[in-house]
């Protein structure tokens, strides 16, 4: 595995992220090298976006500047026990940990996986399947397109690899851990996944970041995943870092003929966080379903941009997209569907609801459609609004007190997209969390 | 889709005709002189010509936007004319006296002045080319104190209205083509209703391109005070030109306590051939303000003709419990492209927009929905509703919808749905199983899926509305 060093230059201390182009110590071939290098020639031409940009205008990113973020030098010390509990019951064996970026061989744990499944670290999947890896890895998301995955390209000497081999049913979820310490000041990781789902494979990923404090630093990962014929992959994005973390994410997916993708995003931690997530449904039979929520509190802002990309006739897709906001948080959802020329017979449907807590909450929702064929069945529906009068009534009428009516129906709203992850002990980990964060937790629930 | 249906939308544009009227007009191109030169035709007091100015240096400043989904070569402001007259003539007293052929002009968009004036008694306040010629039933409007004029003659006659009021919903620097309207208008209505005063009649201006090559810079100001109503009527057609020719208007709408405003448009300009050559541009500014507390306006646009159509009439929703409405039919053909749709801006308490949006795109074309629904902080207990429908007809045509959506109130609700259908094989299976040809058959699915919007236009705009459509799909549909 590499370790990146800190090689940021005094000089340069100035730049925000100056030193986290600088490139990994070592590349673990000379392919990847070239992908590294052509992304650091991209970025003196990027730049960090402004709220200027349309697709950044309600996400502000200049206290993100106000940093000079350094690649972390070495990863911080963690308790065992602590990760322990950051565990799920059916990944217990099939799980890769990383500890501020780095992989930690100590905690992982790959004894599980199965049968033509391949989890691993870069370096170790290159031996296994090289050509595999290199067909794929960066052509989704090249250096070359925006800021934050040009930095991450440009430092990518490490990455998450999950290779599904034709045929290969995944017996366990995988569960890939990021976990961030309260390290130096002003560190940065950047963690890289490549999901491989093989022809008629089926495979659970879950793709998790924690923190285990305050998680002060700056969090930019990117995730490709490609789907082959008639292949499953289920991933669960869940983004729980601490309440002082930056957390930019990029998520790319392709679907070959038939192939399905089932996407669970959940965005609870973080000051700032913003998933931008494309789905390509490259040919017919193709379906994605793609859920989200965001849970926000205090101050935090969280920015959730998806597109769903038919570009093939006969494709399928849903979206529903949730977000809880309480105190002075913001959450944004500008969900695009775009059904190319051509893509007839096409079906998708977009629901986005946001629900408000706090009178100094704010939901901005920008859900667009852009159809270039006719024969097309293409819906969106978006609501921004309180809990139901007459529902709280309802549970009013039947004795149970205001605060805790509220706290159910609040609870209610957000579980219908955590009922949609397919890992039974981590459903109920996000339920005791949701009941948590709507002060539901005492109460008895019913199951 | 069938042949038969594909043949059924190309009928060509009826009212292509230059009517020669001996013009007055300014040097090409736009500097501090055109609009000083403008200023003076139209004796216009100092606080105006400042008013011109200060847009025009502002605008000097801006540059042309770049987010709409539409696209066009750069426009070459230095080459439009900002001003031309006809003649002025002594005053006229009747209908009588309006230049023949004018009056010729009207006859052959087939709308004559005699005809309309009798029709359940609409007012019309003719503009021809910058400069309103005439002016119908002004005494029975006057007999209840309504003021309905040109702008240039409310400058003259009620500047303190004018004054007051002008730039108060669309300040000069608003946008681009706003500031640029500020400098430059040349005419457009101004409609003063008083407290408590019901218009007894729909108000109605034709406007009408004319002279090739000048673009026409409206300003229209309508003003309802306390619990004032009033229903005005805007139709459009312009003759066929090849050249490009640019339309960029404001409309201001003040409703004051418990007033009602509903403006209509029906909007039939010269779209361009089947190739996308020449057809106007119609990049509008419309806004309303509910100052007033119960105060409504209400937006109706049926927008079929334009090469471009960009435009989203809006609602500053400031009076407490005041409300806003928009419905819309847009529909494009061959290589027309329409970027509308509307903002609601929800500032006071317990306010409600509702939006009815229905686009319609065939050939070429391209259709964009675009609005916003904003809901303030202090904007408690407000509601919005938004619908928007679109439909397409052919696979090489394209629809979006950009609805954006921002609350900052809890108590409160917002409910957007999108929608994307086709005229399905069954459908016209149904209709021609019942011996409905396809054409009439599409008519009558379009008519049905418009029908949320057509209620809301006046009895003659509905019937207008209904044919314009029917003509503008033939033998596109297919």
């Amino acid at each position: 595995m590499a370790v990146v060093p800190d090689i940021a230059g005094g000089e340069r201390a100035s730049q925000p992220f100056a030193a986290l182009g600088e490139g990994p110590s070592r590349a673990p071939a000379a392919w990847v090298s070239a992908l590294v290098s052509r992304a650091r020639d991209a970025l003196p031409r990027l730049s960090l976006p402004t709220t200027g940009e349309e697709a950044w205008r309600f996400t502000d990113l200049s206290g993100l500047a106000r940093e000079s973020w350094r690649p972390v030098v070495s990863p911080g010390a963690v308790d065992a026990a602590a990760v322990d509990a950051l565990l799920i019951d059916e990944a217990r064996a099939s799980r890769l940990v990383f500890i501020d970026g780095v992989y930690s061989p100590g905690f992982s744990d790959t004894r599980g996986i199965g049968d033509g499944l391949g989890v691993a670290p870069l370096a170790q999947a290159l031996r296994a399947d090289e050509s595999g890896v290199r067909a794929q890895l960066g052509r989704l998301v090249g250096g070359d397109v925006d800021l934050f995955s040009a930095l991450n390209t440009a430092a990518l000497g490490e990455a998450a690899v999950v290779n599904v081999a034709r045929g290969a049913r995944g017996r366990a979820p995988i569960h890939l851990l990021f976990i961030g310490t309260d390290r130096a000041p002003a560190s940065a990781v950047q963690p890289r996944l490549l999901l491989l789902a093989g022809e008629h494979s089926a495979v659970t990923v879950i793709e998790e970041y924690v923190s285990l404090g305050e998680g002060r630093g700056f969090t930019n990962a990117v995730t490709e995943a490609v789907i082959g014929e008639n292949a499953e992959l289920s991933h669960i994005r869940l983004q729980g870092e601490g309440a002082a973390a930056w957390h930019v994410g990029r998520v790319a997916v392709e679907l070959a003929r038939d192939a399905r993708y089932a996407g669970v995003c959940i965005a609870s931690g973080a000051r700032l966080s913003r998933l931008d997530l494309a789905v390509r449904l490259g040919a017919p039979g193709a379906r994605a379903t793609v859920d989200g929520l965001a849970l926000l509190d205090g101050r935090q802002h969280a920015d959730s941009h998806t597109l769903l990309d038919h570009a093939s006739a006969d494709a399928t897709s849903r979206q529903l997209y949730k977000s809880v906001c309480d105190g002075a948080s913001h959450s944004v959802f500008d969900g695009r569907i775009v059904v190319r020329r051509d893509a007839q017979r096409t079906d998708s449907a977009q629901q986005s609801r946001g629900l408000l807590l706090s009178a100094r909450a704010q939901i901005n929702a920008k859900p667009q459609l852009e159809i270039f064929a006719d024969d097309v069945k293409a819906a969106h529906g978006a609501t921004v609004g309180q809990l139901d009068a007459d529902e709280l009534f309802y549970l009013q009428s039947r004795g149970m007190p205001a605060a805790q009516a509220r706290r159910l129906l609040t609870y209610a709203f957000a579980a219908e997209v955590v009922e949609r992850v397919p890992v039974r002990s981590l459903v109920q980990r996000l339920r005791a969390r949701i009941l948590e964060r709507t002060g539901l937790a005492t109460v008895e629930t019913g199951r | 889709m069938s042949a038969v249906l594909q043949q059924l939308v190309s009928q060509p544009y009826q009212h292509g005709f230059v009517t020669d009227i001996e013009a007055e007009t300014a040097p090409r191109g736009l500097s501090e002189d055109v609009i000083r030169l403008i200023s003076s035709k139209k004796q216009e007091p100092d606080w105006l010509l400042e008013f011109r100015l200060q847009a025009y240096r502002h605008w000097l400043t801006l540059r042309a936007p770049q987010w709409q989904n539409v696209s066009h070569p750069p426009i070459d402001f230095q080459d439009i004319i900002y001003y031309s007259a006809p003649k002025p003539k002594k005053q006229l007293a009747s209908m009588d006296e309006v230049d023949p052929e004018l009056l010729r002009t009207f006859e052959k968009l087939g709308v004559p002045m005699s005809e309309r004036a009798a029709l359940a008694g609409v007012a019309v306040d003719v503009i021809f080319d910058s400069v309103s010629v005439a002016t119908t039933y002004k005494k029975k409007l006057a007999d209840v104190g309504i003021v309905f004029c040109s702008i240039s003659e409310a400058v003259r006659e009620h500047p303190e209205l004018v004054r007051r009021y002008l730039g108060s919903v669309v300040p000069s620097g608003d946008n681009y083509y706003a500031a640029l309207n500020s400098a430059v208008f040349t005419d457009g209505s101004f409609v003063y209703i008083p407290k408590g005063v019901k218009c007894p009649m729909d108000l109605s201006t034709y406007f009408r391109i004319n002279t090739q090559d000048s673009g026409q810079f409206e300003r229209t100001l309508i003003i309802a005070d306390d619990d004032a109503t009033v229903s005005y009527l805007e139709g459009c057609t312009a003759p066929r030109f090849d050249t490009n020719q640019l339309h960029a208007a404001v409309v201001e709408l003040v409703a004051l306590e418990r007033a009602d405003i509903k403006y209509s448009t029906v909007q039939n300009w010269y779209a361009g051939d089947e190739n996308g050559v020449g057809g106007i541009y119609n990049f509008v500014t419309k806004r309303g303000l509910c100052q007033g507390a119960n105060s409504r306006i209400s937006w109706t646009q049926v927008e079929t003709g334009s090469a471009i159509t960009w435009k989203y009439p809006s609602c500053v929703l400031q009076g407490e419990g005041s409300s806003g409405e928009f419905y819309s039919v847009a529909l494009t053909n061959h290589h027309q492209q329409a970027d509308t749709g509307t903002k609601m801006i929800h500032i006071g308490r317990n306010t409600r927009s509702k939006i009815v949006s229905k686009g319609i795109s065939a050939g070429q074309s391209s259709n964009s929905y675009r609005g916003q629904v904003k809901i303030g902080p202090r904007a408690t207990g407000a509601r919005n509703f938004s619908q928007c429908d679109s439909m397409l007809i052919g696979d090489r045509c394209s629809a979006s919808t950009f609805p954006y959506i921002t609350v900052q109130n809890t108590a409160s609700t917002v409910e957007h749905e999108a929608t994307t259908s086709k005229i399905g094989e069954e459908q016209l299976f149904y209709f021609a199983q019942r011996g409905i040809d396809a054409e009439q058959a599409v008519s009558m699915i379009i008519n049905g899926f418009c029908r949320d919007v057509f209620i809301h236009l006046p009895m003659e705009f509905a019937v207008e509305a209904t044919k314009l459509l029917g003509l503008k799909l033939e033998g596109s549909v297919g």
